[in-house]
Parts: C-alpha cells; sequence; structure tokens
C-alpha cells in the first residue's frame, strides 16, 4: 500500500480547470517530485492534498484511507505536514515560537525536546536566532524554519512547495541537502514540488511532469533527466 | 494643589481602567481577524446589563461571583456573535465586515432598548466602598482601589495567556498566516471564538465597574466604545500593551483637562490627541510598521 495515493484528482477555481484528474502514487520513504511550469498545478495539488482547497473530483487517499472529508487542520495529525509557497513562516513570532506551533498537533508531547534537538542539530542558525523574530531572518533561514517546524510535527509525510524560491545559490544547496537528509535520517516521505527541475531530480527518486493541469510524464528521475522532452522544456539543454 | 492633583490622577487610572478592559477586545481582535469590531463597544454595555440582571434575578449574589459569570455570560453572547454574524464573512472584503460590526452594534443598543427599555440605572454597589484617607486630603473609596487593581490583574493574565501559552501564541499567528496556522492543526475556528470570548469577558468586566460607578443605559457602548477604540489606536491597534498605554494616556488626559480647563473641551483634546498621536506615529505607540518579508 502505497503512502500517499491521489486519484483522478480535480480541482477547479470558478470556470478554470487547475487540475483535470491526477493520480500520483508516492511509497513509504520516497522523494517524489512534482515537476512543471508556472501555472501547471503544482502548488494546487499540495493544496488540495492539505485540504486548504475543495475539491471537485478524485479521491485522496493516506495509508489506504480517504482523506477527503478531513478538515484542513485535521490533515496534520494525520502525519501530513505541508510546507507552503513562500514558507508561512509567521513573522511576528520568534524563532522558538514557530517550532512549538510545529506541535499543536504532535500528540507525542514527550518527544517534543527530541524533535526540538534534532532540529537545532540539522539547522544550527535556527538555535542561534531562537529568541529573534522570524520575519528577520533572511529568507534562507525562513525556509529553515519553515522546514523545522514541519519536522516538529513528527509527520510521517512533507508536502513542500518550491523550498528553493528565491535563494540564493548558496542555500538552494543547502535547502536540498537537508531535504535528503531528513529523508534519509527519518525515513520521512517527501513530495517536492520544484521549478528547479535539475535539483529537484538530483535528490529525488521519482518524478511526475504536470502540464496544464494533467500528468503528461512520470518515471524515475534518472529516466527523466534524460527524457528529452523534459530536457527541453525543464532542465535546458546541456 | 499637589492632593487634588493625585485625587484626579487616580480618578484618572479608574477611567483608564474601564477604557482598558474595553481596548483590550478592540486589539485582539483586529489583531488575530485585522477587523474593527464596531460592536465591541456594545458588548460592553451588554456586560453592563448582563451584570445588572444578574444582581437583580438572584439578590445576595456574592460579587465575586456575580462578576465571573457575567463575564461568562458575555463571553459567549460574543462568540454567538462571530458565530452568526461575521463567520460567514471571514473571507469577504473588510469593508462587508465593517458594515456589519456596525449593524450587530445597532441591533444590540436597539434589542436592549426594547427590553429593559432606554432609562439610565446604577448596578446596586457589590464592591466594598468605605472611604478611605490617604493623608494631605486625598480620599478613595475602596471599590475605587478594587476595580483598579482587578483590572490589572486581568490585564496581566491576559498578556501572560497571549505571550506564553501555545493557544496564545496561535491567536498571534492568525493575523500573520490564516493558512499556515492551519496547516499546523490549528482549528481556526476554535481560536477566533476564543478571541473574542476572551476580549467580550474583559469588556464585562468593565461594563460592570462602569455600571457600578455610573450607570449603565443602551447607548453608553457608543461614548466609551469610540474612546477605547480611539485608545487602541493610540497605543498601537492589534499591541495589548498598547490599548493599555493608550488608555490610561486618553483617560489622563481627559479628566485632567476637566479638572484644570474645561469639560467641554474634554473630547476635543481627546480627539486633537489622537490626530496629532497618529501624525507623529502612524502605527500607533507600540505599533510597528507591517513587518513582512516575501
Amino acid at each position: 500500500m502505497s503512502i500517499l495515493e491521489i486519484k483522478g484528482l480535480s480541482v477547479s477555481y470558478g470556470a478554470i480547470k487547475a487540475l483535470e484528474g491526477i493520480d500520483l502514487r508516492i511509497e513509504e520513504g520516497e522523494i517524489v517530485s512534482l515537476l512543471g511550469a508556472n501555472g501547471a498545478g503544482k502548488t494546487t495539488a499540495l493544496r488540495a492534498i492539505s485540504r486548504l482547497l475543495p475539491i471537485q473530483g478524485g479521491d485522496i487517499l493516506f495509508q489506504g484511507k480517504s482523506i477527503t472529508q478531513v478538515p484542513v487542520h485535521g490533515v496534520v495529525s494525520l502525519g501530513i505536514a505541508h510546507v507552503p509557497e513562500g514558507r508561512g513562516v509567521f513573522p511576528s513570532l520568534t524563532v522558538q515560537e514557530n517550532l512549538k506551533l510545529g506541535t499543536w498537533a504532535n500528540k507525542r508531547k514527550s518527544a517534543i525536546p527530541d524533535l526540538r534537538q534534532e532540529v537545532y542539530r540539522i539547522f544550527p542558525r535556527l538555535e542561534e536566532r531562537k529568541t529573534q523574530l522570524a520575519g528577520t531572518l533572511s529568507g534562507g533561514e525562513q525556509q529553515m524554519l519553515a522546514l523545522g517546524r514541519a519536522m516538529m510535527t513528527d509527520c510521517r509525510v512533507m508536502l513542500l512547495d518550491e523550498p528553493s524560491m528565491g535563494l540564493s545559490p548558496l542555500f538552494v544547496k543547502e535547502v536540498f541537502r537537508v531535504i535528503k537528509e531528513i529523508n534519509a535520517t527519518k525515513g520521512t516521505t517527501i513530495l517536492l514540488v520544484e521549478q528547479n527541475a535539475n535539483m529537484a531530480l538530483k535528490i529525488a527518486h521519482r518524478g511526475y511532469v504536470l502540464e496544464t493541469g494533467n500528468i503528461v510524464l512520470e518515471g524515475t528521475s534518472k529516466d527523466l533527466a534524460h527524457d528529452p522532452r523534459v530536457k527541453e522544456a525543464y532542465l535546458g539543454h546541456q | 494643589m499637589i492632593a487634588t492633583a493625585i485625587q484626579q490622577l487616580l480618578n484618572a487610572a479608574q477611567l483608564g481602567a474601564v477604557y482598558a478592559l474595553i481596548a483590550l477586545g478592540y486589539t485582539m481582535v483586529y489583531g488575530t481577524i485585522r477587523l474593527i469590531n464596531f460592536a465591541h463597544g456594545d458588548i460592553f454595555m451588554l456586560g453592563g446589563f448582563v451584570g445588572f440582571l444578574l444582581v437583580s434575578v438572584i439578590p445576595g449574589l456574592p460579587v465575586a461571583v456575580m462578576i465571573p459569570l457575567a463575564m461568562f455570560i458575555t463571553a459567549m453572547i460574543g462568540v454567538m456573535i462571530e458565530r452568526v454574524a461575521y463567520r460567514k464573512l471571514r473571507n469577504a472584503q473588510r469593508m462587508s465586515l465593517v458594515i456589519t460590526a456596525l449593524g450587530v452594534g445597532i441591533f444590540l443598543e436597539n434589542l436592549v432598548r426594547i427590553l429593559v427599555g432606554p432609562q439610565a440605572r446604577q448596578i446596586p454597589a457589590q464592591l466594598p466602598n468605605k472611604v478611605l484617607k490617604l493623608g494631605g486630603g486625598v480620599v478613595i473609596t475602596e471599590d475605587k482601589i478594587l476595580v483598579i487593581l482587578i483590572s490589572l490583574a486581568l490585564m496581566v493574565i491576559l498578556w501572560v495567556f497571549v505571550n506564553r501559552t501555545l493557544i496564545g501564541t496561535a491567536m498571534r499567528a492568525v493575523a500573520d498566516n490564516r493558512d499556515a496556522v492551519q496547516l499546523m492543526g490549528v482549528n481556526l475556528n476554535l481560536i477566533i471564538a476564543t478571541t473574542f470570548a476572551v476580549g467580550s469577558a474583559l469588556a464585562a468586566a468593565g461594563g460592570i465597574f462602569f455600571g457600578q460607578a455610573y450607570s449603565i443605559d443602551p447607548y453608553m457602548g457608543i461614548d466609551l466604545g469610540w474612546k477605547a477604540f480611539i485608545a487602541a489606536v493610540i497605543g498601537g491597534i492589534g499591541s495589548i500593551e498598547g490599548a493599555v498605554i493608550g488608555s490610561f494616556l486618553l483617560a489622563g488626559v481627559e479628566v485632567l483637562t476637566v479638572a484644570y480647563l474645561s469639560s467641554n473641551l474634554k473630547n476635543g483634546i481627546a480627539f486633537g490627541l489622537l490626530i496629532i498621536l497618529l501624525l507623529i506615529r502612524p502605527n500607533g505607540i507600540m505599533g510597528r510598521a507591517e513587518l513582512k518579508k516575501v
């Protein structure tokens, strides 16, 4: 049984169809990247999974059970953490407070100190700045805070929306390295939405390519990286 | 001379405490859903009447029970108002919400007028009110001291709740990013209801204190509500510390104007202060400029 399975998912904004019945399957422990141009429907797919958007058709199964009746605030306690586009940190709260809110739905209260230690180990910068307001952090630091906060939920699946967006090349590398580390050390399953297809395919096991609301390609990262259509549209000629 | 000044400052502290209890509700609701709840002054009025009805219906009800009970009942009314009038409009344009709030206020004023009549009433004295002589001719009644102390205690409790508890942290986060708060597993409706409950409960305490010191009538929330709103804006709307500072500042200016200049100038000076302060500090004394990095 796949940890996350999306069947025939359709989402519309009024009369505009954003997703026209897509199928995705993610196995436990995988990093799966969802590639596509602006407006292809990548963010919509993540927002539908975390129930921020109502769906018009299809089903979302987490460990075989449909979650389409679960309210937004119930999704994270199932074990799905969503790091939204633009990071979604709380700028007027301190770094510590941001991390603390990540534990809101975490039922294993005894595990929280260990989780915090792990977050500070992976992101030493967050510990240095724990009493600072999140709004005063740099973009890269905010992305780390968003990832750290997702770790605090003790999730089994992370939905990451453009974690590299707007970051300096150094931070982009760092963010991808950390995603790989979280996956490798904690076994967290990751669904990664990215425009930076190069980097995404380097760390992902498999990938899907989304074009105007439809999945047009899927395969292992290796196959996708060598696919002429992917090379042409997303990787640039090299 | 100095005795009179101290006397006036004590009066100002009492009025400021009432303003602060109302202003905190404005600032909390604004701090979470960015709504200026123009019905909030009328919730203050309702709180006064709930207290009045409690002592009328249950004679001999100890004040230590009456005040918390009235705060609780008013809190539930506040939650109901949010549920019925505001929730559906949460994602509507701001203006619809503001107009609705004004409508709710007019509705509450007229509802109370129909139910109990337009005349002013006083909540029978509940708090001990012996006169204490502080020396130098300064006189204060016990109830005045109690009102100031209870109000300050409520403010401290509120500050701890908002700044040191997880629910309080979630409240502050709602204003920052409503989607992200829900992704943490926070039930948005619960947090917003809590905000209304706490704000309404504090306003009820203010209404009772005011009704014991002066009187209550269905329209008392208009004048006092506006003053408290001004106090919240002067202090920096959205900031708890700001609401308290703004309230005591405004009350001080008002009381001193009445004492040393003329009571006719009271409102003129209060609103003038607002204009001058906003020219110098558009975000209020404690207000921060919106701090958002994209």
